[in-house]
């Protein structure tokens, strides 16, 4: 493949046993001359990549020998994680959760619960994690992107009494800036999904789930930040501020905890990292593992129950839960792996293909038609 | 040509975004936090793509001088020194709003699905380019490509080896055919060739040897 091509060492033929009248033009001239060194005349050794057969078909066969494993190992991978969906928009007459997305309003007080049973095939091993999915929800809208402020979210406090203008229109509501201001924070999903176990003896028993640890280390730790500093108290902190216009409940209430609360309540956290696609899932819970033995959730009949607040009839979009075990490349998605089995079969057989033509006509290249 | 180059880039745009479209679908990292959001889909995108355009100018580079290799490989590391420092604590905390991605790579760039969609991004890009170039030199080979196949299967040309010139077959050549060289200038012009000499007092044995060298069609 590689063709050294030293650039002439042509130098300057030496005149010396030229005339005097060379020599003294000679003489002048070499002032303005650039020196003799590689870098300055251009003689930089040199390399180029050339394809020859020699090269790009075992290139094309290599590659598609190590892409078939590869993508043989994804997709096994990602078959082998569980995963279960339940959608609970209820949509249908038939779906117990219709009633709760009929009778929205935004200032009942009455929350509306719903209960949906469904039930695991399979125990699902090792730390399983709660997800909730949503549809036709546009989070990648850039005006929708844009409307936050991020150094009134890392607990300045000149920006949590005068919020950017990006945050317009939800900046100020009643004379009071708004703390968190903007459409994605007042967007946020306020659904509560609890779920339960039925066991087979009819008790239902409550499935722990873990509040921490869901959001990234850098978003909680570095990037938002509660005002007044570490250890305050947050109410006296959000002092002259007001909630957002669609929260129930201000933000130094979003938790008891006192770790989980304010800006750094990682649920918030999680949602105000905006998704890339229109139907996206986000964290929600972690159900850890027990022990090694049992299976963190045994196989049979379980319950959600879900605290309907969040509506997304207007919009034709969809809310659902996602239960999900998790391997090394993440959560389940045969897209990876079935990609690449393609590209290494296509590789594999364009460099047969290859490899035919290279046979029948390329001995073009050892044609006699090549002058000296 | 530019219909070809036209169909290359919208060939190559689709398959920048579709692929990590599809990888991202309802992905997760493997510590199941969020991996699809916004910040590291772009931040995903934008280094596959850095990836493939540096592989297609090493593609199309013709003479790889140590300038090259350092603007090439400098350029990937200029990227990958940049990402991390717009993503860094620091800018973040100096001016707040305008470096918002901050975390993205540090948490993107660890997954290995991640990094498995890149690979496999910048691969479906280059192929075609390759597959077609080597189909052209196969079928349809330029002629500096014959030369070249021929100069492979012969080997490097050694220096002509010097040898005594046994006969002085007319050593001077019309100034016509010095003048299509570098360096002879001074000597064309030098009213050299003018007039009738004896051939050993104009060149000496080695400037001749040299002289040859240079002249493909000199034979001595």
């Amino acid at each position: 493949m590689l063709a050294s091509s030293y650039k002439d060492e042509d130098g300057h033929i030496s005149v010396s046993g030229s005339g005097a009248a060379a020599a003294a033009g000679g003489g002048s001239l070499r002032n303005k001359k650039p020196e003799n060194t590689a870098f300055k005349q251009q003689r930089l050794p040199a390399w180029q990549p050339i394809l020859t057969a020699g090269t790009v078909l075992p290139a094309f066969f290599i590659i598609g020998l190590i892409f078939i494993p590869i993508g043989i190992g994804l997709y096994v991978t990602s078959n082998n994680i569980k995963e279960i969906e339940i959608d609970y928009t209820g949509v249908d007459m038939s779906s117990p959760c219709f009633n709760c997305s009929q009778n929205f309003s935004w200032n009942s007080t009455k929350s509306c619960t719903c209960s949906i049973p469904f039930q695991l095939d399979q125990p699902y091993e090792s730390n399983v994690f709660m997800y909730y999915g949503l549809s036709n929800f546009y989070q990648n809208h850039r005006r929708y992107v844009k409307s936050r402020d991020d150094s009134q979210l890392n607990g300045n406090e000149e920006s949590l009494r005068s919020p950017s203008k990006e945050c317009e229109p939800y900046a100020r509501h009643d004379n009071k800036p708004i703390a968190p201001c903007g459409a994605i924070a007042n967007s946020m999903f306020n659904d509560t999904l609890e779920l339960f176990y039925n066991d087979p003896n009819g008790t239902k028993v409550q499935v722990p789930l873990t509040a921490t640890e869901i959001a990234w280390w850098t978003d909680k730790h570095v990037k938002f930040r509660n005002p007044g500093g570490e250890g305050s108290d947050l109410a006296a902190a959000f002092q002259g501020t007001t909630k957002p216009v669609n929260w129930r409940r201000p933000v130094y209430e979003l938790d008891s905890d006192p770790n989980n609360n304010g800006f750094i309540n990682e649920d918030f956290i999680v949602w105000m990292r905006t998704a890339a696609l229109p139907t996206f899932r986000k964290l929600y819970r972690i159900i850890q593992r027990r022990n090694n033995l049992l299976p963190t959730l045994p196989r049979g009949n379980y319950t959600l129950e879900v605290v309907y607040n969040y509506p997304v009839r207007s919009f034709e979009g969809r809310k659902r839960m996602i239960l999900s075990t998790i391997s090394w490349m993440g959560g389940k998605n045969p897209f990876l792996g079935i990609a690449y089995i393609t590209v290494g079969s296509i590789c594999f057989l364009l460099g047969i293909v290859l490899l035919i033509i290279h046979h029948k006509y390329g001995n073009r290249n050892n044609g006699a038609d090549v002058s000296h | 040509a530019f219909v070809h180059i036209v169909m290359i880039s919208c060939y190559t745009s689709l398959v920048i975004f579709f692929i990590p479209w599809a990888a991202m679908h309802d992905a997760v990292r493997s510590d199941g936090k969020d991996v699809a959001d916004y910040q590291s889909f772009a931040l995903l995108t934008q280094t596959s793509l850095l990836i493939v355009v540096s592989a297609q100018m090493f593609l199309d580079t013709n003479y790889w001088t140590a300038i090259n290799q350092f603007f090439l490989w400098g350029s990937l590391a200029v990227y990958i020194s940049v990402t991390f420092t717009f993503l860094s604590n620091g800018l973040f905390f100096m001016f707040t709003s305008s470096f918002p991605f901050i975390g993205a790579a540090r948490n993107c760039l660890q997954q290995s699905n991640v990094w498995l969609t890149i690979f496999l991004t910048c691969l479906l890009s280059i192929l075609p380019t390759v597959a077609y170039r080597f189909l052209l030199i196969q079928l349809n080979p330029t002629i500096s490509d014959k030369v070249r196949y021929k100069a492979k299967e012969e080997g490097q040309p050694t220096p002509a080896p010097y040898r005594p010139p046994a006969r002085r077959v007319s050593t001077r050549r019309s100034s016509y055919a010095f003048s299509h060289s570098r360096g002879y200038g001074n000597l064309v012009t030098s009213r050299k060739f003018l007039r009738l000499r004896k051939p050993s007092s104009l060149f000496n044995r080695k400037e001749a040897a040299n002289l040859c060298k240079q002249l493909i069609f000199c034979r001595i």
